[in-house]
């Protein structure tokens, strides 16, 4: 934690190991919460890249640590959704529509990851957005709540809604497994 | 926690970005200080060229997004002006038709003066001469 404050004290001094080490640190965070709502690597690390180069300009606001994760969260969510909005034109793709993974009967572990994350790709944006805030970051829907600037109960009922989709769709599209 | 939140949790576990990423921010930051500081350098120049340049209104600034409306108002404004010139022109061939009207009007009641007059001289002259000849008789 001390080690932590230090480097971010040194960061917003100008100094720009320091500012790379928080990019190390933070990027795996920044990158995956990009990645799973995007569903494209080189879409995710353009929205990362921005995200740290808004963190640059604005280390001086900049208060914590944890004050840090939180602004990198948020800030992050809201790039993805200002993102998803721009693409939105583009195409739409809804829950009903997306094609089902196609899989054995028989269950595998990669296959199910991959069948979960190209579900929770084709979840609206809030509701994709809380999904991943949930289970990446393992947040509790208040903490959410708070990230995302969204009623408590907007949040459970997105989390509630969502995952009972994605269990529809895991069993629809795996079999009959134990979910 | 069940298996299928787990199984989540594991889906939706972190990942890497490629190995170079933290150099690409880097550069990238690099870039933006070197602006930032060109920035500081130009800046006397830009308030000296500032100084000098003819204040801008702020509207010029949203013209190239208003094009069309620009467009639009310029249009109507020159149909105005058509009709402006228009309607300065009828006013002028009328004025002119009423002069012209004026003027006719004008000769001919001279001609009917002088007609009138011409009768007159005659009566005149018939009035004298029946005089003349009654003072010759008496």
């Amino acid at each position: 934690m001390q080690r932590a404050d230090d480097t971010l004290s040194r960061a917003k001094d100008g100094d720009q190991t320091a500012f790379a080490d928080l990019v190390r640190e933070h990027q795996a965070m920044v990158f995956s919460l990009s990645h799973y709502f995007s569903r494209d690597r080189a879409t995710a690390e353009d929205l990362a890249q921005e995200v740290f180069i808004h963190l640059y300009q604005s280390l001086g606001s900049i208060e914590s640590p944890a004050h840090l994760k939180f602004w990198l969260r948020r800030v992050t969510s809201h790039r993805c959704i200002d993102h998803a909005r721009k693409e939105y034109k583009k195409r739409t793709v809804s829950v009903d529509d997306a094609p089902e993974p196609v899989a054995p009967v028989e269950f595998r572990d990669s296959l199910m990851t991959e069948a979960l994350r190209r579900i929770v790709a084709t979840l609206p944006e809030k509701p994709r957005l809380v999904v991943t805030l949930r289970y990446q970051e393992d947040l509790d829907p208040t903490e959410i709540a708070e990230l995302l600037e969204m009623p408590l109960n907007t949040v459970k009922s997105h989390l509630r809604r969502s995952l009972a989709i994605l269990r529809e769709k895991v069993t629809r599209s795996l079999g009959e497994i134990r979910v | 926690m069940n298996r299928f939140d787990d199984e989540l949790r594991q889906a939706l576990s972190r990942e890497e970005p490629s190995p170079d990423f933290t150099d690409r921010v880097m550069s990238r930051v690099a870039e933006l200080q070197k602006r930032e500081k060109q920035g500081e350098k130009m800046g006397w120049l830009r308030r000296l060229t500032e100084f000098f340049q003819p204040p801008q209104l702020k509207w010029m600034k949203w013209a190239p997004k208003m094009k069309w409306a620009m467009a639009g108002a310029m249009a109507v404004l020159l149909v105005i002006a058509g009709f402006g010139v228009h309607h300065r022109r009828e006013n002028e061939r009328r004025r002119l038709a009423e002069i012209a009207e004026g003027e006719h009007a004008k000769e001919q009641v001279m001609l009917a003066m002088r007609i009138a007059s011409a009768k007159l001289n005659v009566a005149q002259r018939k009035v004298h001469g029946t005089a003349g000849r009654e003072v010759e008789s008496k």
